[in-house]
């Protein structure tokens, strides 16, 4: 108990020396809620902490807010909670809660996003202009919530405006979607206004794969094996696939714009199988990147070798985004290779086996100086490349 | 001094839900009755409603009522990772409090389903709120938060991309919190003072929506839980497995506990009798005919009532599984079937209410109620009233 109270008490030093606004007691209340661990460990002293962060009332708000990691979202959540029931406080006690502080902090974009989106959305109950006066600054914003109102905003406005400008200003809100059903929605204005836009870009679906398979996953234990294509560096290799049969890579590609593969058409339709798809990305510079995939099979996803992020779950649908591979691309060549484990199970909605896999920011946005080096020639070409005739087609 | 003796008071209050309350999914211990008396029979959308009060976003999970208080759950956001627990005055519908809490697990689900489809539990002294993110509150009456855990942040390989829906029940100061998906499966007792793991029981990887029931058995509280494997009880004390039954496999509907018999929705309805060491010999029947999908079947006054995904209705006789009636009324059932004062109500996802006689071996309709909103979780019975959740509202039916 002693050793406890002596990290929270070491916390709590190394927080008041970045918070200038909260008291000992707050400070105190706030270390032992961010100390909180797995499996509720630290709960017995958070729970307290809790009970008199809400007693210091509107004081405690902005500490609160400060105390925010966009890294500790156990915490957040206790701290989320904390702060709903400070400002029920301070609305039973008549009092108003700090609109200016409020608005400093949300616009303030050194702070955790989930906090300036707590602090906007408090802000903005108080002061009925805070919206049209600050979502327009937020279109580019972390926070997802920040920037999905920001677009809203900005798209109202432009089509009330309306004029010559409007195709331009459609254009440049487009750049800054980040949601499917926003960057759907932007695509259909702009086709409307005669302008066709590749969604396929903007997502940065990778829609040129070299793949190979099928290796055997007999029960499942695929997932777990590392075969060779997991560490390959390029697609000159061949392999002893299931059966003993020798597997070579396959180039492929798309024209979806969800950059959707479907491998039962690629490499024929396998039960029990495991296949890789290996994409060579360029990067102009160290560049940090999610890679993120849906499919509706079990996915492990490498990055230059290095397994990034996993998930063993089959045909419980396949949406988008559903596994995220948080990851650093090296300056010039890097290699992705994304396994996709196929199970044995006979139900008619149970034999897909395919994958869409983007290469974005950690917003969800293209990235810059980012490029894809295909197999075939060397050529490279931007992420999300579908050929104009293909592009074509679809507006048809 | 005073804040003392009101310490030690809530201290040795025991921690029970109240006689008349609806304090977890489908009312006391999961059976869908209740004992209430003059329970509402007609209602719309101008008529018979007591109190009606919005809410912030859908849910699919059911409202619970313990001491006086409605607790419902409801998500919201592009993203669906907005978690919300409100609490209600259950006599005025007055909103006491609401808290919010940003998911951390996966949001990904059918789209009939969401990520407040877990119903909470509740007692005198608070309620538990898991959500299909796996996040897991525990928030005392006045909505003072006790606990707060992120299962995925515990456990990150929990996934279940249908959704999740098992919802959590209590034995005494223990929670059991159900588990199952396709990572990390498990069920776990976690006391209700600090969250923390008291058990923790490894499970089948699969998906599961199942919500355990709970007996006594010889001084022993067991938990049953059915899943891809058949049912299996476990010891409340320590989670210990004490018995299972291959046969009780479950996936969506809960079985319905009715003294030593219970009725299991596996190929219709299937009842078992329990003695302290499991299961006895065959089933003493099996009726096909009693189809449940997504709702649960329910033991009301000697007869077994279903309904399905496609509007039927059916009911059988508790004692020989004999099929009384099998009818079909408009619409599809998500939520199941309650009953009370010698009434059965069955719910549509549009929100029609069908009012059966209970004591009747004929298909009798007292009552077609009409709210014109969606309904999907099951509604409770307390303090002589029906509370129904909408994707819209909270509603109060009766006097």
């Amino acid at each position: 108990m002693q050793v406890r109270f002596c990290m929270i008490a070491v916390f709590g030093m190394a927080f008041l020396a970045v918070s200038t606004q909260a008291d000992e007691e707050t400070t105190r209340a706030l270390a032992a809620i961010k100390s909180i661990s797995r499996e509720g460990k630290g709960n017995e002293d958070a729970g307290p902490a809790w009970k008199s962060l809400v007693s210091k009332g509107g004081e405690a708000l902005i500490p609160a807010l400060e105390a925010f990691e966009d890294s500790n979202p156990t915490a957040a959540n206790w701290l989320r909670t904390a702060i709903a029931a400070i400002c029920d406080g301070e609305k039973v006690a008549g009092r108003k809660l700090p609109v200016d502080k409020l608005e400093a902090f949300a616009t303030n974009t050194k702070n955790p996003a989930s906090a300036r989106s707590v602090a906007f959305e408090l802000l903005a109950s108080q002061d009925a202009t805070a919206k049209g006066r600050l979502l327009p600054g937020f279109i580019n914003d972390k926070s997802a919530d920040l920037r999905r109102q920001a677009i809203e905003l900005q798209v109202e406005k432009a089509e009330k405006a309306g004029g010559p400008d409007l195709k331009n200003e459609l254009q440049k809100i487009y750049t800054y979607t980040r949601d499917k059903d926003q960057i759907e929605l932007l695509a259909k204005k702009l086709a409307d206004l005669g302008v066709q836009v590749n969604v396929a870009e903007q997502f940065g679906f990778v829609t040129h794969f070299a793949l190979i398979g099928p290796f055997d996953s007999t029960e499942g234990k695929g997932f777990a094996k590392n075969y060779p294509p997991e560490t390959a560096k390029d697609t000159s290799a061949a392999f002893q696939g299931k059966a003993d049969a020798k597997v070579i890579w396959k180039l492929c590609e798309t024209t979806d714009k969800y950059g959707e593969f479907d491998l039962n058409k690629l490499l024929d339709k396998h039960k029990d199988a495991v296949a890789y798809a290996l994409a060579v990305i360029v990067a102009e510079k160290e560049t940090p990147c999610d890679i993120r995939v849906g499919s509706p099979n079990s996915v492990q996803i490498f990055l230059n070798g290095k397994k990034l992020a996993e998930r063993e779950e089959y045909h419980h649908g396949s949406p988008l985004d559903a596994n995220i591979g948080k990851g650093t691309l090296a300056k010039g060549e890097n290699v992705i290779v994304l396994k996709v484990c196929q199970n044995n199970q006979t139900e008619p909605w149970a034999q897909t086996w395919g994958f869409q896999l983007r290469v974005c920011d950690a917003t969800g946005g293209p990235l810059s100086g980012i490029m894809q080096k295909l197999a075939e020639n060397g050529k490279q070409i931007k992420l999300g490349y579908i050929p104009e005739s293909a592009l074509s087609k679809e507006k048809k | 001094m005073s804040r003392f003796i009101a310490c030690v008071l809530i201290a040795i209050t025991p921690v029970l839900a109240i006689a008349g309350d609806w304090s977890q999914f489908k009312g006391p211990n999961g059976s869908g009755v209740s004992t209430d008396k003059n329970l509402p029979t007609e209602w719309s959308k101008d008529k018979g409603i007591k109190w009606k009060t919005p809410l912030p976003a859908r849910g699919v999970s059911s409202p619970v009522v313990a001491a006086n208080k409605v607790y419902i759950t409801c998500s919201s956001g592009v993203r669906d990772d907005r978690l919300h627990v409100l609490c209600f005055d259950a006599t005025t519908g007055k909103q006491l409090w609401h808290r919010q809490l940003q998911g951390t697990g996966g949001t990904a689900c059918h789209p009939k389903t969401c990520m407040a489809s877990n119903t909470p539990v509740a007692d005198e002294t608070g309620v538990y709120a898991l959500f299909a993110t796996a996040d897991l509150a525990a928030f005392d009456a006045d909505g003072t938060l006790r606990w707060y855990r992120s299962l995925v942040g515990d456990y990150p390989t929990i996934t279940n991309q249908v959704g999740m829906a098992s919802s959590p029940v209590l034995v005494k100061d223990r929670l059991i919190v159900p588990m199952d998906n396709a990572g990390e499966s498990f069920i776990a007792a976690v006391d209700t003072k600090y969250g923390k793991n008291l058990w923790k029981v490894e499970r089948p990887r699969d998906i599961n929506w199942v919500t355990p029931l709970v007996r006594e058995v010889q001084g022993k509280t067991e938990v049953l839980f059915s899943g891809a494997n058949g049912l299996i009880a476990y010891d409340a004390a320590n989670g210990d497995k004490r018995w299972s039954y291959k046969s009780g496999v479950g996936s969506i509907p809960t079985a319905a506990l009715d003294g030593d018999a219970l009725y299991l929705p596996v190929a219709g309805v299937s009842k078992v009798k329990l003695s302290e060491s499991g299961v006895v010999g065959e089933p003493e029947w099996k009726t096909a005919g009693l189809q449940n999908g997504m709702s649960s079947p329910l033991v009301y006054g000697g007869r077994v009532y279903a309904a399905n995904g496609q509007g039927f209705i059916s009911c059988g006789d508790a004692k020989t599984g004999k099929q009384l009636y099998k009818e079909r009324v408009k619409g599809a059932f998500s939520a199941s079937p309650i009953a009370g004062d010698g009434k059965v109500y069955c719910f549509t996802e549009t929100g029609i209410c069908t009012v059966l006689k209970a004591d009747s071996d004929e298909f009798e309709i007292l009552a077609t109620n009409d709210l014109g909103e969606e309904i999907m979780g099951t509604p409770a019975i307390a303090n002589g009233l029906i509370f129904i959740r909408t994707d819209k509202a909270v509603y109060a039916i009766g006097k």
